[in-house]
């Protein structure tokens, strides 16, 4: 935790400015309704360190991702925090997310999920919590495309829900 | 064949007469507009040419600079991470100017407790925080950085009036400084040094609890000149810590006094090599400046396990003089394994260097110094050969950071020992990107405080060409399966997910750094991309090499701006890229080229409507035309066939035969399909066209429509195609060199893709 309190006492945010060390701290969420198989379809991307940071402080320090080595306790991991910290209403009801899985693309960790069984979207709210236990800066971006409407919301600690009407 | 391609000219003009008519029929009185075309020229972007920058690209007839050498005395205080400092700044002003005031760049401040950086940064109350966050953020005072400036004073002794604005002094000189002349002035200061991991920052140190040991990596450590230039007159933005520095070029003389076991290395010539070495090390060094394969440990691992068991109160001082820097760096520490290896570059042998603590073996021994060889080489070859006699890469946590002929980078095993290939591969890159600073921007002197894209692209883009070298010369380097380096950045498809994001949080590449909200993406991976596709796709690694080397050779320890980059690039190649800095530099506009439509034609020898038309208009004979007529039109008839009609047309086979010999006829293309193909742009870039055709004989075949084809309409065109072989399938940028966002709409027949999250779920499903 150390490194993270110096950060907020000095908020060098902007002295992260090395290569390939990435300076600010974003996920990017995209979530599609797919009428045709009732199905919301969420992709989200989270940087794999960050990940690795979160996974590490909450369920075991001796975490590494993208290590090639079997990862089914570590999804397991992944999938408890995601879905405690991504909610998403449709239709006033809180929605059933299932966690599919993930794979590594680069220095991201892409995670997919889903809600099935979804005839129609009348109201739609996410709140996606990622990361914000570690992370005071964290931003969530995440773009929505329902209905043929696209909308993009940026989801921080204190504004961290968006909201569509149909 | 002259009149063939008429006929087809008389189709379009039909057409467009269409056109005319319909626009004709519009009521509504249109309001005019400026010059909007893609192509139009950058006079209004770009500066007037003049003395001091020249129309081509390169420095000017009047083109000068300032010179600024230092002297300085340092002494670190090791128990208590304090530096101390004493320099003497001589000052030549080169430029036509009298100058009433100096300014002196206090990067340190923005450390300070009176530090306004933290004041920029927008924040929120949390819902709940931890005890410690809650302490250190509302009742700690945080860390007490900044320059503590003792005195300054002029060469005659006496104090010197200045007055400091946070990260920048002013020195109020006795009397103006006239062209040509010389102000030797020095400033006493010291101040604490940062926990660089902890606190983060680009110098500091890094706490060794197990050893209780500092490692450290200096840097903006002192006083240093700020630039005075023809474009800027003094720069003037403060170091808010995050755009970099503007730095003029000088000599240093430095004086480093530390632990008498500590290993240093830093800018410049070590000047009095046998006093800080041992026989041994001294040994080993002469070894080394003869192995051109495998590096030699100048301190091995074992002596320093050795060495931190005590520490000493002795000291040593390393002396270190460097000509025509732009900067000066070091690391120093007890900790420190050093090993170093020669590399030839051009008819100069040259150091590559590394220093790094055990943590970083297995990993650092293997792979750092052979990293900063290859760099040296492959830069070189892009650019000029490396003029500084050495290259150090030092290990550090979490770095990433280049200052002249040193720099600190990350990529640490876990404690095992085992790494990751994100942790070599990171380490391996970022070792490539820092060395190849050493070209842009400690050579190529750009203004970093303006443009961060200027180095930091530039750099970007002659690391993917570096990595790739890496991987070919030490193929050792790579791991199972892989054939190529995984280089991050460069390749043209990496980057459209960025491209094609939200347009809220993108700003376009010629924007200061500060300013930018993805700093990565718009100063690295952007302006390093477009480079890639400028040189592999738009010109040709031929005309881009020279005119790149061109660019590097003109400006090297020299200050260049965006616009002589620009214009050398043109100058050098006959190759005019206004349109291309124009999109890919001042908008953040995206690539999407898309096939629209594809539309089949017959071609007959009976009058088609439109062909009865234009007989009429012109007074001709029907047999004077062939006709063209649409698939699935009205006129279309069900025993049409694609065929070549040379043998139903007289008036062909006359013309033929009266106009080339039987030889030449025998050559002749005999095409029978014809298309026309319209291919729209939703994205707002002009990108040349890249297509391949693909035959129904399973050959294929890939047509480049340069930019211009976009000149007149910016949002379709259509290209009349006549070919001996069925088209199958057309492709729009077949091997994803353009940075196309959205590739949907890039086949005909549209492919149905399958999305990636469906493609995801199969695959677990399976």
């Amino acid at each position: 935790m150390k490194i993270f309190k110096w950060l907020l006492i000095l908020s060098i945010i902007t002295s992260f400015a090395f290569v390939s060390v990435h300076k600010y701290y974003v996920s990017i969420t995209k979530i599609e309704y797919v009428k045709e198989k009732k199905s919301v379809q969420i992709i989200s991307r989270i940087f794999i360190d960050d990940l690795e940071n979160l996974l590490k402080e909450r369920f075991d320090k001796n975490i590494v991702l993208a290590s090639k080595t079997d990862e089914t306790i570590i999804d397991g991991y992944i999938k408890e925090y995601l879905l405690s910290r991504l909610k998403i209403t449709i239709n006033k009801n809180e929605s059933n997310i299932v966690f599919i899985g993930k794979k590594y693309d680069e220095d991201v960790v892409q995670c997919y999920l889903e809600i099935e069984n979804i005839k129609h979207i009348k109201s739609f709210s996410v709140e996606n919590k990622t990361l914000f236990d570690v992370f005071s800066d964290q931003k969530n971006i995440v773009r929505t495309n329902i209905n043929g409407k696209q909308k993009s919301f940026i989801l921080i600690p204190e504004n961290d829900k968006g909201m569509l009407n149909f | 064949m002259n009149k063939l391609k008429y006929y087809l000219l008389t189709v379009l003009f039909v057409t467009v007469g269409v056109f005319a008519q319909q626009d004709e029929e519009q009521k509504e009185p249109q309001a005019g507009h400026t010059n909007q075309n893609k192509f139009k020229q950058l006079y209004d972007e770009f500066s007037t040419p003049n003395m001091y920058r020249a129309a081509s690209g390169a420095p000017g007839s009047a083109y000068y600079q300032q010179q600024a050498d230092y002297k300085m005395d340092l002494e670190l205080d090791d128990v208590n991470a304090k530096l101390y400092g004493n320099e003497t700044i001589t000052y030549t002003n080169n430029s036509p100017d009298v100058l009433q005031y100096l300014w002196v760049q206090l990067d340190q401040n923005m450390r300070a407790r009176d530090s306004k950086t933290p004041l920029i940064q927008g924040s929120g109350v949390n819902p709940a925080a931890q005890i410690s966050t809650y302490a250190n953020t509302y009742m700690s005072e945080g860390f007490d950085g900044g320059f503590n400036i003792q005195e300054v004073k002029g060469a005659n002794g006496k104090p010197l009036k200045h007055m400091i604005n946070r990260t920048m002094m002013r020195i109020d000189m006795p009397k103006p400084l006239v062209s040509g002349a010389q102000f030797t002035f020095s400033i006493k200061w010291w101040y604490n040094i940062n926990d660089h991991v902890n606190g983060r920052g680009r110098s500091g140190y890094e706490y060794f609890k197990e050893d209780d040991n500092r490692a450290y990596v200096m840097a903006q450590f002192y006083p240093r000149m700020a630039v005075y230039n023809d474009v800027e007159g003094w720069q003037n933005s403060q170091f808010w810590g995050r755009d970099e520095f503007a730095l003029p070029f000088g000599n240093f003389e430095v004086n480093i006094t530390v632990p008498e076991d500590h290993i240093l290395d830093g800018t410049g010539k070590l000047t009095n090599r046998k006093e800080v070495f041992s026989k041994d090390m001294m040994k080993r060094y002469e070894k080394a400046k003869k192995s051109y394969n495998e590096p030699v440990v100048i301190v091995t691992q074992d002596e320093v396990v050795e060495k931190i068991k005590t520490k000493s109160s002795k000291k040593n001082t390393w002396k270190l003089y460097a000509e025509n820097v732009r900067d000066f760096g070091f690391a120093t520490s007890r900790r420190y394994i050093w090993d170093m290896m020669a590399v030839k570059i051009g008819n100069k042998d040259v150091m590559a260097v590394s220093m790094y603590g055990k943590e970083g073996n297995p990993l650092w021994e293997d792979w750092s110094t052979k990293a900063v060889a290859s760099t040296l080489k492959s830069y070189s070859r892009m650019t000029f050969d490396y003029p500084y006699h050495k290259a150090i890469s030092v290990h550090a946590k979490q770095q990433g950071m280049e200052y002249p002929m040193i720099c600190w980078n990350y990529g640490r095993p876990d404690k095992d020992g085992n790494y990751s290939d994100r942790v070599k591969f990171g380490m391996m890159s970022v070792i490539i990107h820092e060395v190849g600073h050493n070209f842009f921007p400690m050579i190529v002197n750009s203004d970093e405080r303006q443009w961060t894209w200027m180095d930091e692209g530039l750099n970007t883009f002659v690391q993917y060409v570096a990595e790739q070298d890496f991987a070919k010369w030490y193929p050792a380097a790579l791991s199972e399966g892989q054939s190529a380096y995984p280089s991050r950045r460069g390749p043209a498809a990496k980057i459209t997910r960025y491209m094609g994001g939200d347009q809220d949080f993108i700003a376009p590449i010629m924007t200061k750094g500060l300013n930018t909200y993805q700093f990565g993406n718009n100063a690295y991976s952007k302006p390093g991309t477009a480079l890639n596709i400028l040189r592999e796709t738009v010109m040709g690694p031929e005309l881009f090499d020279y005119a790149f080397k061109e660019y590097s050779r003109r400006w090297m320890f020299k200050h260049p701006t965006p616009e002589d980059f620009f214009r050398t690039m043109e100058d050098a190649s006959a190759f005019d890229l206004d349109w291309y800095w124009r999109g890919w530099f001042y908008t953040t506009d995206y690539v999407d080229i898309g096939i629209k439509d594809v539309k089949k034609f017959y071609v007959s020898t009976k009058a088609t409507k439109q062909g009865k038309d234009i007989i009429k208009r012109f007074g001709m004979d029907e047999k004077d035309l062939v006709y063209f007529v649409e698939d699935g039109s009205e006129e279309h008839t069900a025993g049409m066939k694609s065929e070549s009609i040379s043998n139903n047309s007289a008036p062909l086979k006359e013309y033929l035969m009266d106009n080339f010999s039987a030889e030449e006829r025998a050559k002749m293309k005999e095409p029978k399909f014809f298309y026309s193909v319209t291919f729209n742009k939703p994205g707002g870039l002009v990108m040349p066209i890249i297509v391949e055709y693909a035959y129904a004989d399973g050959t294929s075949k890939t047509e480049t429509y340069p930019a211009q084809i976009w000149r007149l309409n910016d949002n379709e065109v259509s290209k009349a195609i006549a070919s001996d072989k069925e088209i199958v399938s057309i492709t729009v940028d077949p091997k994803l060199e353009t940075a196309d966002v959205d590739t949907s709409n890039n086949a005909w027949p549209r492919e149905v893709k399958q999305g990636d999250f469906d493609k995801f779920k199969n695959k677990v499903k399976n």
